[in-house]
Parts: C-alpha cells; sequence; structure tokens
C-alpha cells in the first residue's frame, strides 16, 4: 500500500508541475486576483452606483423604486451642480499641470550629484507617505486667515500690506488655486518618480551625440527627453487625472467646497448629498458624472500612447 | 465511547469563544457620541455611564469622536446594520432621516415629560414627526447661541449689541478702530445657525409651519441679506470667508474681534488660556430683529438603532441618563441645556452664580435661552430637506454672494430659492 502510494505522489507532483508550467493556465491564475479585487471593490460598487441612480432610494425610505433618469435631470438643474462640474475640470486640470511641473523640475534636480540627495529623495517622498488628513491639516494652518505662515512671511518681507493679506482660503480664485497646490504637492512624488524613470530610460549615447552636436539644455529637454520619455509621462497624467477626478480629501478638510461653492468638486457634492443628507440616488447620479470624463479622458490618453509607441 | 467522551469533553472548550461572546454582547452596552466641546463633559459622561454599568452587571463603552463624522458614521453604522447602541446625533441631520432605523421612544418622552415637565419646541423639532406621531429620538440637549462681546470695546463707543442693528452700527465702529465683529461666511456648522437666527428675527424663514412650501424669497428676506451685505462690508473682514467653526474663537481669544455669534465655549477656552481678557469678555442674548429675537440653537439628540443588541438597556440608561440632568448640566459647565421645562431649576447652577466668571453672574442671562431658540425647520418641523439646505450652506451662499457682490441681493435670494425649491420637492417626493 504504501509503496503505491509512494510511487504516485511523484506522478501526481510531476503533472501538477507540468499544468503549472503552461502559461495559459499560470497567466489567468495570477491574474485572478487582481481581476477579482477589481470586480468586487470597485465593479460591484459601480454597479451599485448605476441601481442606485435610476432610483428613489433613501436613507429615510430604504426602498427601491425606479425613477428612470429623474435623478439626473434634477442634478443638472441645480446650478451648484454646474458649478460643481466645471470646478472639478479646473481643479483636475490645474493640479495637473502643477504636480507635472513641480514632478519634472523635482526629478531633473535628483538626477544631479549634490550633498544631501538622499536625504532630499526622502523629503520629496513624504507629501507621499503622510496621511492626507494629517498633511491637509497643516496646510489649513499655514493658510489660517489669522495665523497663516505664508501672509507673515510675505508681511515680513514686506511684499505685502497686512491690511490687504491674501486670504486664501476665502477668495474664490485663491481657495481654488490652494486646493489644487495642496493636491499638487500631493501628487508630485509620484511626478517625480515617474520623471527619474523616464530620464534613467534615455539613452546616454543619445544626449551625448546631441551635445556634441552642439545641442544646448533646453533643446536637449524638449527636443529628445522629453519625447523620449512621454509615453511614460502620459501614463503619469493618467493615474493623475482618476486620482484628482475623484479624491474629495483635499478640498473636504480644506474648504468644505466654499467660499460660495467656488471649491466644491464631484467628489464632496456627492458626499454632502449621498452620505450627509442621506439621499443616496441623488449622490449616486452625482458620483456618475466622473464616469464618462474619466472614460473619455483615459481612452484618449491611451490612444495617444498606442500611436506614440507604433 | 472514548471518542465520544473526549468530544463531549471538547465541547465546551471548542463552543466556549462562542458562549463568552454571547454573554458579553447581552452584558454590553455601546455609546456613540462626539468628542465635546466641553471637553471635561466627556470625562464626567464616560465614568457616569462606566459607574452605571458597574451597578447594573454592564460593560459600558463610551465612543467619542468629531462631530462632523457623526453622519458619515451612522450611514456606516445603518448600512451594516452593526455599531452601536446608542448613537447621539449633533447638529443638522439625524432622527428624522434615520427614523425607519430607529426605536420609537414614544414611552420614554412621556415618561420624562411626567417628571421633568413639557418637552420644549426646539426639542418637538429636533425629534417628532408630526405626521407619523413617531419620536426617533429622544431630546437630549442644544448648544445655545448667544452673542460673546467685548464689553471694555463696546463700552468706549457707548453701545451694547443688543440688535442686529446694534451689530451693524457699532460693529462699524469698531471695525474703524481696529476691532471688527465676525459672523463666518464660509461653509462650516456655525455661519449656517447665525444666518438663519438672523432670518427669523426678522420674520422670513426658508420654509412655513407645515415644513413643506418654501417661503425664503420674501421682503423680510431680502432686507436680512441687504443687512448681511452692510455687515460684511463695514464690520467685518474679508477673512470671514474662510472661517471654520474654530476660526471666530480664534479671533475674540486673539483679541481682534470685538463680538462673535457662538456658543459659551469660545468663552470657556478663553478662561483657559487667557484669563485677562476672559474678563472682559461677555455674554449676551442671540441679537434681536424688528419681528422677534430667535437664534438656530444646535440640536443633540440620542437615538437607539433597530438592530441594537441591547435596546432595552439601551432605553434603561437613557432613562437614568434624564434623570440627572443637574449633574449633566453642571458637567457640562452650562453649555449642555435642558429640553424639558424642569429639567434644570432656576436658578440655574452655573449659570446664576459662575465662581469662574468674574463677575459671577456673567451668564445669567442664559438661563432665559429657552425663550429665543428654535432649530432647523422653524417654524415648521425639521426633516431631511431642512437639513440637506444646511449641508448645502445654501442660505450660507447666499449671504456670501450677496456680502461679496457676486449677485445683487435680489439674485441671490431667487437663486437660493430655486435650490431649495429643489432640495424640498424632491423629499416631498421620498
Amino acid at each position: 500500500m504504501s509503496v503505491i502510494a509512494q510511487a504516485a505522489a511523484p506522478r501526481r507532483l510531476a503533472r501538477s508541475r507540468f499544468t503549472f508550467d503552461r502559461l495559459e493556465v499560470l497567466g489567468p491564475l495570477f491574474i485572478m486576483p487582481a481581476i477579482l479585487y477589481v470586480v468586487v471593490l470597485v465593479g460591484l460598487p459601480f454597479l451599485l452606483a448605476l441601481y442606485y441612480s435610476v432610483s428613489a432610494y433613501s436613507i429615510f425610505n430604504p426602498s427601491y423604486t425606479f425613477v428612470g433618469l429623474k435623478n439626473f435631470r434634477e442634478v443638472i438643474d441645480s446650478e451648484i451642480f454646474r458649478r460643481t462640474l466645471a470646478n472639478t475640470l479646473i481643479f483636475t486640470i490645474s493640479a495637473q499641470i502643477i504636480g507635472l511641473l513641480l514632478g519634472k523640475i523635482g526629478a531633473m534636480l535628483l538626477m544631479q550629484e549634490f550633498p544631501g540627495r538622499r536625504l532630499a529623495r526622502a523629503l520629496i517622498v513624504l507629501p507621499w507617505a503622510v496621511p492626507v488628513s494629517l498633511a491637509t491639516l497643516a496646510w489649513v494652518w499655514m493658510f489660517d486667515s489669522l495665523y497663516s505662515v505664508i501672509n507673515w512671511t510675505l508681511v515680513a518681507a514686506g511684499l505685502i500690506d497686512a491690511a490687504h493679506r491674501p486670504q486664501w482660503l476665502g477668495q474664490e480664485d485663491l481657495a481654488m488655486i490652494a486646493v489644487a497646490v495642496v493636491h499638487a504637492w500631493r501628487l508630485f512624488p509620484f511626478g517625480v518618480v515617474i520623471f527619474l524613470a523616464g530620464f534613467t530610460s534615455v539613452p546616454q549615447d543619445v544626449l551625448d551625440a546631441a551635445t556634441i552636436d552642439g545641442a544646448g539644455f533646453w533643446r536637449r529637454n524638449y527636443q529628445i527627453i522629453l519625447p523620449i520619455i512621454a509615453p511614460i509621462i502620459m501614463i503619469a497624467v493618467i493615474f493623475g487625472t482618476v486620482f484628482t477626478f475623484t479624491d474629495l480629501s483635499v478640498v473636504y478638510l480644506l474648504t468644505k467646497g466654499g467660499p460660495i461653492n467656488s471649491t466644491q468638486v464631484l467628489g464632496t457634492l456627492a458626499f454632502q448629498v449621498g452620505i450627509l443628507s442621506g439621499d443616496v440616488a441623488h449622490g449616486a447620479a452625482i458620483c456618475l458624472f466622473l464616469f464618462p470624463f474619466l472614460l473619455v479622458a483615459v481612452i484618449l490618453l491611451l490612444r495617444s500612447l498606442r500611436r506614440r509607441e507604433i | 465511547m472514548g471518542a465520544a467522551a473526549a468530544a463531549a469533553g471538547l465541547a465546551p472548550a471548542v463552543s466556549s469563544p462562542f458562549v463568552s461572546t454571547a454573554l458579553a454582547q447581552a452584558k454590553t452596552l455601546k455609546i456613540l457620541q462626539w468628542s465635546h466641546f466641553v471637553p471635561q463633559y466627556d470625562k464626567w459622561f464616560d465614568g457616569f455611564a462606566t459607574e452605571w454599568g458597574k451597578k447594573n452587571g454592564f460593560t459600558v463603552t463610551v465612543d467619542h469622536i468629531p462631530h462632523l463624522e457623526l453622519p458619515a458614521r451612522a450611514a456606516a453604522e445603518v448600512s451594516a446594520g452593526a455599531g452601536h447602541d446608542i448613537f447621539a446625533f449633533n447638529g443638522s441631520g439625524g432622527p428624522h432621516l434615520y427614523e425607519k432605523h430607529v426605536v420609537d421612544l414614544s414611552s420614554l418622552v412621556s415618561e420624562v415629560e411626567k417628571k421633568q415637565g413639557k418637552v420644549q419646541q426646539i426639542g418637538r423639532q429636533i425629534a417628532y414627526n408630526e405626521g407619523t406621531k413617531v419620536w426617533s429620538a429622544l431630546p437630549a440637549y442644544y448648544i445655545s447661541f448667544p452673542g460673546l462681546y467685548r464689553k471694555d470695546l463696546w463700552d468706549e463707543i457707548g453701545m451694547n449689541p443688543d440688535t442686529w442693528e446694534d451689530i451693524r452700527v457699532g460693529g462699524a465702529k469698531l471695525k474703524a478702530k481696529g476691532t471688527p465683529i465676525g459672523i463666518g461666511l464660509g461653509h462650516s456648522v456655525d455661519p449656517n445657525l447665525s444666518y438663519r437666527s438672523m432670518l427669523w428675527s426678522y420674520g422670513a424663514s426658508e420654509c412655513d409651519e407645515t415644513g413643506k412650501r418654501v417661503t425664503l424669497n420674501s421682503k423680510e428676506t431680502l432686507e436680512v441679506v441687504k443687512l448681511v451685505r452692510a455687515v460684511y462690508k463695514d464690520a467685518m473682514e474679508p477673512e470671514v470667508l474662510s472661517w471654520d467653526d474654530a476660526s471666530n474663537n480664534r479671533y475674540l481669544a486673539a483679541g481682534r474681534g470685538s463680538w462673535i455669534h457662538n456658543p459659551i465655549s469660545a468663552y470657556r477656552s478663553i478662561q483657559k488660556s487667557s484669563p485677562e481678557l476672559a474678563d472682559k469678555i461677555y455674554v449676551w442674548k442671540t441679537p434681536a430683529g424688528p419681528v422677534r429675537r430667535l437664534a438656530c440653537g444646535a440640536p443633540n439628540s440620542y437615538v437607539v438603532w433597530r438592530f441594537a443588541r441591547n435596546k432595552d438597556t439601551a432605553i434603561e440608561f437613557l432613562r437614568y441618563w434624564t434623570g440627572n440632568w443637574v449633574a449633566v448640566f453642571e458637567a457640562s459647565t452650562g453649555y449642555n441645556h435642558p429640553l424639558f421645562e424642569n429639567s434644570v431649576p432656576k436658578p440655574m447652577p452655573i449659570l446664576s452664580n459662575d465662581p469662574t466668571s468674574h463677575p459671577a453672574d456673567k451668564l445669567q442671562v442664559l438661563e432665559t435661552v429657552n425663550e429665543w431658540h428654535a432649530t432647523y425647520g422653524y417654524p415648521g418641523p425639521a426633516g431631511p430637506a431642512s437639513d440637506e439646505v444646511a449641508d448645502n450652506f445654501i442660505l450660507v451662499d447666499m449671504m456670501a454672494k450677496a456680502a461679496t457682490d457676486k449677485a445683487t441681493p435680489e439674485e441671490a435670494v431667487a437663486w437660493a430659492q430655486k435650490e431649495i425649491e429643489l432640495i424640498y420637492r424632491k423629499w416631498s417626493a421620498a
């Protein structure tokens, strides 16, 4: 009995080894957890949001009644929503531009040899590592109407008059700049990493040849390095856009969408209506306005990426 | 046989975790409430609840979270069908929205009414549904909204901040002397309360007595919006547009502000940080308008979830808590205002004689707060619609639009009327 058992075991092992050696088996097996993760944590909530958005579901009346597109019509009818939609686009685009710009400058600096470079690298990762609530509260203090260190510095340097100090979170345009800058500050370590990866992938001989041919710093940067690393920047833009478009933490902690809804974004409005006010159906409808924008953005960027690869 | 005996012997060990969990569930009471602005109240409450638990053989746990996180936590607990037994709501939103998820506390409320007198109007607004005749919560207390002012500065201009007109005129004089007044105009809770107070005092309101018809677009509202515009330009600094709920406290504590519309927590914190300044700060009623004197108080209430594991114990605890109202009041240093007529007999402790205040009767005016307070939804009941108007800061934005010339007062009022109508229409269909 035991002899037979001993003989059978290696055969089974060999067969399973053979099975796991096959790419068509191993591939799906490895990708399965990721697919499950996406389906359970993204796909199902998305379907649930669709389901709620065409209903009258609320915390007050948690029973399902189909209402068609009524919620979407009512949401669009609100001026607050229309302004929110425009704000979300402005917030996303400006945070991307600032984040990428800071990322590129940071990466270029870190490419240079200088004392304390390792410390600088560690510091640059900090905005990524610090919890958003903690970091944003620090920014709240920096923008405080009474104790702003930014205003104090500007007044001390004689650049502004104390009586006319800017109200970073109180003036509509400044408030939008403030939330975009804070979000860009959170994003830029990601930009630095992406640009660093891109820079190191540029063949040195191409740069050397260009230098010998007389290409200066700007020409090397914009006519050689940037086109080569464009695909990788596109990836950064896609991720950054998705993260920013769906973010509500920075705005919620800094301004709660104020003043006069000038910093209200889709995430905060959906939270306000769907969770705080308990109107789950309209909250879901507001959330779903994120979807077409993100879909179009991703399709455009992926197409552009593919063209560049060809 | 041996195996059977062994299995029987193992059974208690195997099932013991389940048994002990079941016992723990039967003997545990979980309470969630906000982190009180008077921290010593939390300390007192935790000890009070634990002591009660010990006497009655229960383990009582009290969790405290920031008040702004309560709505999201309530939604999460209801979605999960699990969480705390007793949940304390603070501010707008709560008992009315969650009526179908909470235990009807009608018998507890009528029991408390028998012992402590009739529930006040604000308590009814907080927790009673006139349509379904359900008390979805025990009205716990409300946070009053008086005015806190620098007596030395107001004396210099020979005025008292008694009416909203005084605030406009006196505020302008004080701003010229470098000490403006301050009412927030950003997205935070305090402005929601302050501008409702102003509207009511002038006879305006967002809805009528039924709580169904939107009545904001009126000449009274227009008058208030014009007043706010004048107060903003003449008596305040633009920084009010960026204020959160703590900003006006800091404004007064920094010695810059001459009047703020706020609960006494601001005064209490200044007493600790700057006793000399605190002596100059006085408390007076919410300013009066031409029609009435009426402030919007912040409601607080206790609900017992339907999914609570220990509903009877929860109700028993709430009964005991209401039976100790004087202690509640003292522990909150006069901050928690009672919602039943005779909960705290007059002269009220602390308010009539506060040994930490100079003079000791500085807070005495707060004994009358029940005469000049209502809450969200006034003159009608509060409900999901009036709460959403508050959550979306529509009245605050209406004032801010006109104050900053982003819209004329007429345009601002028309805008707010339309937004509020959308919300009321939506909830009336729910």
